[in-house]
């Protein structure tokens, strides 16, 4: 599963969110997303793709920008 | 200046019957127990035994899918009961907003307990290197009252108690107190617990203090002051009651229930489990003294009753000291027998329930109560509901663990 779809899956599942309307531009606190909520989707993203964000990571403000995060430390950790 | 008198505008709970309060005290009245026989899938050894579930509570259809998801069961019931006490007292969204006035006093005995058991199976059982980044603020005991401050906006105190089986009954009295002394015009007060967590159901058993049963026999499992009484049965739930000063509540029409008189809290200071009559008849005596009223005005006592050998006899015999003479006629039941022991949450159920019995003028009976052991003698237990017969004045009484006592004392408002 890609990362967007990952968290559509996440954000349908918690927020009750049409998965459509979630796309790279959407600002996650557009979309409900508050400090807790991201740290569970950080969470989920580790535990699904076996990824590991430092703990001083700032967490993003967009879709997009949480993707792009996501995607530079899983290219990270391949071998 | 006068002193400022206490008043209950709404009540809310999440029934085990799923239906609404006038369902639950018809119930009540009727003697229906909603203990049924409770089998997990729990790995290596399954629970069965008697319990209470809210099983049709649907947190996500009533709280929403995205509050109820930061939230423990025990926090879900608990700002469900108070949403619906809210709603019952006649408040609305314009009465809630960042008011100082207005606050949350919250029992709870387990907290999230469901939350930390949920860690310990990822880390122990699953060999994970760690839990949900939610479990602290899913954990946290405070967590039931904070979401209900959220929910109304709600800016006096808020605060929990944890008092094991008294927890509620104090958060209630302790409520009371601020609304007396002029902190805050209205409180959410109550409780909320969902203590059917495996270790801690395994907890109870090591204290050889659950009632035995199977599907047949769960609805009678818990009997207190039966001769054939085997223990308590735990139970999940919640119930909240509005606290209004008086006047406040007279301000908007509201409709009152009863008024909360007074209360009475102390401590045996003698044993973690075993209770003292003296103790739990100095609660009593602090509870009728406040509210001004003498024994032989009280004419019904939701008891603590839990059904266990020692507890039992020990309540009556503090009711026997209280009351004297007049205990004879005093009319008590345990409505434990039909709800189960909610912990932290029983005693706000059982206030809800004496401030029906008020209300309505309608006493509730001690399911299954057939044979009253000699050691129970000496109150009129009933036996079946009582209607029709005027009450003045009721007790709601909660005796913990640790040895904390608390009573409240209702007054009929006329």
């Amino acid at each position: 599963m890609d990362c967007l779809s990952l968290i559509r899956e996440f954000l349908q599942d918690r927020l009750g969110l049409v998965p459509e309307r979630i796309t790279e531009a959407s600002t996650l606190a557009s979309l409900g997303v508050d400090s807790l909520m991201q740290l569970e989707l950080v969470f989920e993203f580790e535990d699904r793709l076996g990824i590991s964000l430092p703990p001083d990571t700032r967490l993003p403000k967009t879709v997009g920008e949480l993707l792009r995060l996501v995607e530079h430390h899983t290219q990270a950790t391949r071998p | 200046m006068s002193e400022r008198r206490v008043v209950i505008s709404g009540l809310g709970l999440v029934s085990p019957f799923g239906g609404g309060l006038d369902d639950f005290f018809a119930r009540m009245l009727a003697g229906e127990s909603a203990i049924r026989y409770y089998q997990t899938d729990d790995i290596p050894r399954p629970l069965a035994i008697p319990a209470v579930v809210c099983d049709q509570f649907d947190a996500d259809a009533e709280l929403g899918r995205p509050q109820a998801g930061t939230m423990d069961r025990f926090a879900q019931l608990g700002a469900a009961a108070a949403s619906r006490a809210w709603q019952d007292a006649g408040l609305t969204a314009a009465d809630s907003g960042t008011r100082p006035d207005a606050g949350v006093s919250w029992g709870t005995a387990l907290g999230g307990t469901l939350a930390y058991e949920k860690g310990y199976k990822e880390l122990w059982q699953k060999g994970r290197e760690r839990v949900s980044p939610l479990s602290v603020v899913l954990g946290m005991n405070n967590a039931a009252a904070s979401h209900i401050a959220i929910r109304h906006q709600l800016a006096g105190p808020c605060i929990s108690y944890t008092v094991a089986c008294s927890s509620s009954t104090i958060a209630i009295g302790e409520a009371f107190r601020r609304i007396r002394c002029g902190d805050a015009s209205l409180m959410l007060a109550g409780g909320s617990d969902a203590p059917l967590a495996y270790g801690v159901v395994r907890a109870w058993e090591a204290l050889r203090v659950l009632a035995p049963g199977d599907a047949a026999s769960a609805p009678r499992a818990c009997r207190p002051f039966s001769s054939e009484r085997a223990g308590l049965v735990l139970g999940e739930g919640g119930a909240a009651l509005v606290l209004e000063e008086r006047q406040h509540a007279l301000d908007r029409g509201a409709r009152i229930y009863a008024e909360l008189a007074g209360y009475g809290c102390n401590c045996d200071h003698t044993h973690l489990v075993r209770p003292e009559a003296a103790g739990q008849a100095r609660a009593l005596e602090l509870a009728l003294a406040e509210a001004g009223l003498q024994p032989d005005e009280i004419d019904y006592i939701n008891a603590h009753g839990t059904a266990t050998r020692e507890g039992d006899p020990t309540e009556v015999a503090a009711l026997q000291q209280v009351f004297g003479p007049h205990a004879a006629q005093l009319a008590v039941s345990a409505t434990k027998s039909m709800h189960g022991h909610l912990m932290g949450a029983t005693g706000a159920i059982e206030a809800l329930i004496t401030t029906l019995a008020i209300a309505q003028a309608a006493l509730p009976p001690t399911a299954g109560l057939e044979h009253v052991d000699s050691d129970c003698a000496g109150v009129r237990h009933l036996h079946q509901a009582q209607r029709g017969t005027p009450v003045r004045a009721a007790l709601s009484s909660s005796f913990a663990f640790g040895g904390s006592n608390a009573v409240l004392a209702f007054r009929r408002h006329d």
